[in-house]
């Protein structure tokens, strides 16, 4: 009890203790240093990278000839042997496994800051 | 009605809108300052670049603030962060060891204001346990936030508490409740 009592005691005196520090002019000092504001949200600029994406799609449809690279891609890979159509695949999402964890360590490490 | 922290940490993230984070430094500045203030022993010049390089990181990063804790967990987060980069920089900032705590605390040396005792004895406490009591104590963590800002394990956060409080009480023994 007395111990609880002395704890207490020691709290209230160090929250009593905790310095008010006044602004004096350290905002404004600060926002002076902010960085410019960006030109553009990432919502936009998620759109300008969609509309290339699509664009970019038109022109190498419309540039291969109606997409026949595509036909011609499947065509090929269904004469390959089964087992290397199956590695092939492994092979990609291991690939994607890797990356993912990548970004998502980088991530992790800018959340830390 | 004033905007809460979640409010204005929105239209940083939506508008960029420099106003709204200016609003938040000047909720927490006196917080964040205070409590590097004391970590550094009272260097105000030191203490004051540490807050101005807290909120430049915050506002830089402020998009990976996901609202899991509160936003001055995450300021108290890289304040710490901030202090304990320059603290390896400047090697005379990591805390005193126990020698020099025994050797302070002979009463007839200190002041008689319990302000000042206080102070004197919490700047003598290790860096780890400084940073804890500061944090649980004064500030009002709890130690599950003490231990996200500290980034140590909660356990060692109660140790760190219980290990300061005891150091402070011996250090305030004559000051204690009637």
């Amino acid at each position: 009890m007395d111990e609880e009592l002395q704890e207490d005691w020691l709290d209230a005196r160090l929250r009593e203790e905790a310095p008010y520090v006044d602004d004096a002019g350290f905002t404004a000092q600060l926002v002076q240093k902010l960085p410019a504001r960006r030109a553009a949200g990432p919502s936009f600029r998620g759109a300008i990278l969609l509309a290339i994406t699509i664009f970019a799609c038109v022109v190498t449809y419309f540039a291969s000839g109606g997409g026949y690279f595509l036909i011609s891609a499947v065509d090929t890979l269904a004469t390959w042997p089964l087992w290397m159509v199956c590695t092939i695949a492994i092979l990609c999402g291991i690939i994607a496994t890797v990356v993912a964890a990548g970004a998502a360590w980088s991530q992790a490490r800018e959340e830390m800051l | 009605m004033p905007l809460t922290d979640a409010d204005l940490v929105a239209r940083v993230l939506l508008d960029d809108d420099h106003h709204a984070f200016a609003e938040l430094v000047r909720n927490h500045q006196s917080a964040i300052r205070g409590l590097l203030r004391q970590l550094t022993r009272n260097d105000l010049a030191l203490a004051d670049d540490l807050a101005q390089e807290t909120f430049l990181r915050a506002y830089k990063h402020i998009r990976s603030f996901r609202g899991e804790a509160k936003f001055s967990t995450w300021l108290y987060r890289i304040a710490y962060n901030c202090f304990r980069e320059e603290a390896r920089k400047r090697k005379e900032l990591v805390g005193i060891d126990e020698t020099v705590l025994e050797a302070q605390q002979d009463p007839q040396t200190t002041d008689p204001a319990l302000k000042h005792d206080l102070m004197h004895a919490l700047q003598l406490l290790p860096l780890h346990e400084r940073s804890a009591i500061l944090l649980c104590c004064q500030n009002g963590l709890s130690h599950d936030e003490a231990a996200r800002v500290l980034d140590i394990p909660l356990g060692t956060v109660k140790t760190n508490v219980l290990r300061g409080r005891e150091k402070l009480k011996r250090a305030l023994a004559a000051w204690g409740p009637a």
